[in-house]
């Protein structure tokens, strides 16, 4: 501990721990960005790299939603798969608007075009429910989205004829490279890169004047709503914008940069429940921490499909191996439960939070509602309605 | 207390970092083995949403034929034995994540060989990618037509794979048209004219139904088609119009899974629209867990219904042999996609043994494609492929590369409360345990 405190010190006085984090930060996107360079990795590393950069964006997008703006949403994954979906449908079969008298043909659009009308759907059914739901206070917001993920489920799993059923969709590939590593390469600097851009635009929105009306809209509507702010109008922004990120990010991935089809059991709820264990693990309040949380959880449980430990001292195993297999692969995700539980206990800002604050410096803490909230505990908490009652 | 947060959170995540793969796991046996060894990947659903059941009966199937063909010495590639690795991979049931599997096969594991595969989706996902690198592959479960049919035919904008000359990929499981040809073919047999189907509304009901129905159409018979919703427990209203209807329907069939295909039979068997003199009941294939059946359909003797694999009266000594170490581990049937899963390891390594190699893709694929082999489902061969490519006029693509006998039959219960082991087997003629197409109730075979 003594040890730490000096090297605190030590820090403060000189590099300072701010620069310090950005200096990390540097290095980490410098890693990235030379990982698919090394030449010691195979195609399957940058595979779960890719798959770890989509969720990255599904859970910092959706602590933007939730840990920030307080909109506690279950229709994330069928956002992504709105995008995903209509990207697919519009690139196979085309779509005519009679009455605007546009006539789009599968021949007369790129996949790029597909991805974007995903991109734009996705945000235009996040209008339509945002506009009904979100005068609501949160609690129709989760109940409604449960149901809306389920449903268009349903829809996509029974109208097979168009959807492909559990078969799945199959998307135009948005990148046409006949040699496969070079392939890979691209899509793995492509979905990295949209990582990045999103996190950007996610941290823009969460530290602009927007994010002081989520933040205080999360704290008390009423009390925001009293003071100017028009939180309807903010919450449905916010909804529309996170819907349309993870639309965009769901049609590009789709598209064969992370996998050639989607199928409708990607939209299940379980699913969803990954995404906001991944963010709380990370830290829901936080954009990096969950994003890095959804990274690292990803990681890890692919790493975790098989441990083999190397038994030291010569020690062998009943069956004479000198090495201890232990098939994570069945237990991986029971494991993933554990740290969940423990998260949530003894670390509610997700276990990545103290190491942001610690670099971004105490003042970040001023911003993290829950630890105030915890503080407001010790002391007697806030007037509640039910006091009031 | 944050001190103390940042040290917990950095000691959880070391642990994490502690479980990373540090090496590898390798088989051995009691022959003399060449150092070097065949790896089989086995892409199989072991965790949600894929199908967790499935997955651990055809990954336990996988493994026993490795054990059982390394207690045989391996497979002798030029005089030399060598043991046969399985290597599990746990495609999630995803597209997605099959892909990453099969990467990681061929990448990371280099293996030799693929099998398994429980979704259709994700063989639809995989087979290109197993056909480009080479590796030869026998699917043991997915049903969709193009995954045979891919080698011959484009699918999905993708180019046959069978276009260089080479295709690895073949199919031990039945394709989903030979299913349903199977229930069709024998009520046309018996002359059905007037046909009612009930169909669940999702992606198993409907297009089985919408496939049905267009042999029954095409076939001449006159069909009705009902939808109903998985979990509807009364089927009063439903059932209520057939009855009302001016014609007696010559059978009902119906295509709804579970509990809910049950309750359906039961209320029909109730109302007494099926099973009777003039109407044949053809309920799901659930029925073949008779003691759910009997606890549920009380009234549901003389049903019909469709079975997929070889059914136990059938079993020959290796299926048998099967059967027992199954029950054994899961106290159950062996189902057909763990026999289909512990047949495609033989097949692999027979056409090894026969290619004289276990890394030459092509002359493996060659001699896969001139297996003949008697597995716990009965005679394996490839009727086409590029020793013999030409289908005849009216042969689906989806024969190529395709075992052609997957047994499908159906089967028809006739005392109250009898164990499917004892039902009879009416259908197809070469299958009949007694003697008869069809047992009218009220009547004995």
């Amino acid at each position: 501990m003594l040890a730490f405190r000096r090297f605190e010190r030590a820090i403060d006085s000189g590099i300072g721990r701010r620069k310090l984090g950005y200096l990390m930060i540097a290095l980490i996107i410098a890693f990235f960005l030379w990982f698919p360079n090394d030449t010691s990795q195979s195609n399957y590393a940058k595979t779960v790299f890719i798959s770890g950069f989509f969720y990255a964006i599904m859970s910092s997008s959706w602590a933007l939603l939730a840990g920030i703006a307080g909109q506690f949403s279950f229709g994330h994954m069928a956002f992504m798969g709105i995008g995903a979906y209509v990207a697919g449908l519009i690139a196979r079969d085309g779509v005519a608007f009679a009455m605007l008298g546009v006539n789009i043909t599968p021949e007369s659009i790129s996949s790029l075009g597909a991805i974007i009308i995903g991109t734009v759907a996705a945000g235009a059914v996040g209008l339509v429910i945002g506009w009904l739901l979100l005068r609501l206070r949160s609690a129709y917001l989760a109940l409604f989205t449960i149901a809306f993920s389920e449903l268009f489920r349903i829809i996509m799993l029974t109208e097979y004829d168009y959807t492909g059923g559990s078969n799945g969709l199959s998307l135009r590939p948005l990148l046409q490279i006949a040699d496969v590593n070079a392939a890979r390469q691209v899509e793995y600097y492509l979905m990295f890169g949209l990582l990045i851009v999103c996190l950007l635009a996610l941290y823009w929105v969460a530290n602009s004047p927007i994010g002081l009306f989520l933040r205080a809209m999360r704290e008390d509507e009423d009390a925001a709503s009293a003071l100017g702010v028009n939180v309807v109008r903010y919450k449905i922004l916010v909804f529309v914008f996170t819907s349309m990120i993870v639309g965009f990010a769901g049609a590009i991935f789709y598209s064969d940069v992370g996998s050639e089809r989607i199928i409708p059991e990607q939209l299940e709820i379980l699913q969803m429940s990954l995404i906001i264990a991944y963010a709380v693990i990370g830290g829901m309040e936080s954009l990096i921490g969950a994003a890095a949380g959804a990274f690292i959880s990803r990681y890890l449980l692919e790493a975790m499909r098989q441990v083999v430990i190397s038994l030291p001292f010569g020690l062998t195993t009943a069956d004479g191996s000198d090495a201890f297999v232990w098939d994570t692969g069945y237990w991986r995700f029971a494991l993933f439960g554990v740290v969940m539980v423990f998260t949530l206990r003894y670390m509610r800002n997700g276990l990545l939070y103290p190491i942001i604050t610690w670099f971004s410096g105490r003042d970040i803490a001023m911003k993290e509602t829950v630890s105030i909230r915890e503080s407001d505990d010790d002391e007697g908490a806030a007037p509640t309605e039910a006091d009031d009652e | 207390m944050k001190r103390i947060s940042l040290f917990i959170s950095i000691l959880a995540l070391l642990a994490l970092t502690a479980l990373l793969p540090t090496g590898a796991v390798y088989a051995d046996g009691h022959c003399e083995f060449a150092e070097d060894s065949i790896k089989i990947g086995g892409l199989v659903p072991l965790s949600a949403p894929g199908t967790v059941a499935g997955g651990v009966a055809m990954s336990w199937a996988i493994n026993r034929a490795a054990d059982d063909i390394n207690a045989a010495c391996g497979v002798a590639i030029d005089g030399v034995n060598y043991a046969i690795e399985i290597v599990i991979g746990d495609s999630e049931g995803s597209p997605e994540r099959g892909q990453a599997v099969v990467e990681r096969f061929i990448l990371e594991d280099e293996v030799d060989a693929v099998t398994g595969v429980y979704h259709s989706a994700v063989g639809l996902a995989t087979m290109g990618m197993l056909d480009e690198n080479r590796i030869p592959t026998v699917f043991s479960e997915p049903w969709n037509d193009n995954v045979s049919a891919n080698g011959i035919m484009e699918y999905d904008g993708r180019p046959p794979r069978n276009a260089d000359g080479v295709d690895h990929v073949f199919r031990v499981s039945p394709a989903s048209s030979m299913v349903g040809s199977v229930v069709v073919d024998w009520l046309l047999d018996l002359g059905v004219g007037n046909v009612v189907i009930i169909a669940e509304n999702t992606d198993y009901g409907q297009p089985a139904a919408a496939d049905e129905l267009a042999r029954f159409e095409a076939a001449g018979a006159t069909v009705t088609q009902i939808n109903v919703e998985l979990g509807t427990e009364d089927f009063v209203p439903i059932l209520s119009r057939i009855q009302a209807s001016a014609e007696t329907p010559d059978v009902v069939r119906v295509i709804v899974t579970g509990e809910t295909s049950f309750n359906l039979t039961q209320q029909m068997a109730e109302l007494g629209i099926a099973p009777t003199e003039d109407t044949i009941c053809v309920t799901n294939q659930v029925a073949f867990q008779s003691e759910q059946y009997w606890q549920n359909v009380p009234d549901g003797n003389y049903c019909a219904f469709n079975r997929v694999g070889i059914i136990p009266s059938l079993f020959s000594d290796t299926a048998v042999e099967l059967n027992e170490a199954y029950f054994e581990e899961f106290e159950d049937i062996v189902p057909s996609y763990a026999m289909a899963s512990y047949d495609a390891v033989w097949i692999i390594a027979d056409g090894m043994a026969r290619a004289g190699s276990m890394s030459d893709g092509a002359a493996i694929v060659a001699a896969i494609e001139t297996t003949d082999l008697d597995l716990s489902q009965g005679r394996y061969y490839f009727e086409y492929g590029n020793h013999n490519p030409d289908l005849p006029e009216g042969t689906p693509a989806f024969m190529w590369h395709q075992w052609p006998d997957p047994v499908v039959t159906m089967m028809q219960y006739f005392e109250q409360g009898q164990s499917s082991l004892d039902a009879a087997v009416i259908f197809p003629v070469v299958y009949q345990t007694h003697g008869s197409s069809y047992i009218a109730p009220g009547t004995s075979p």
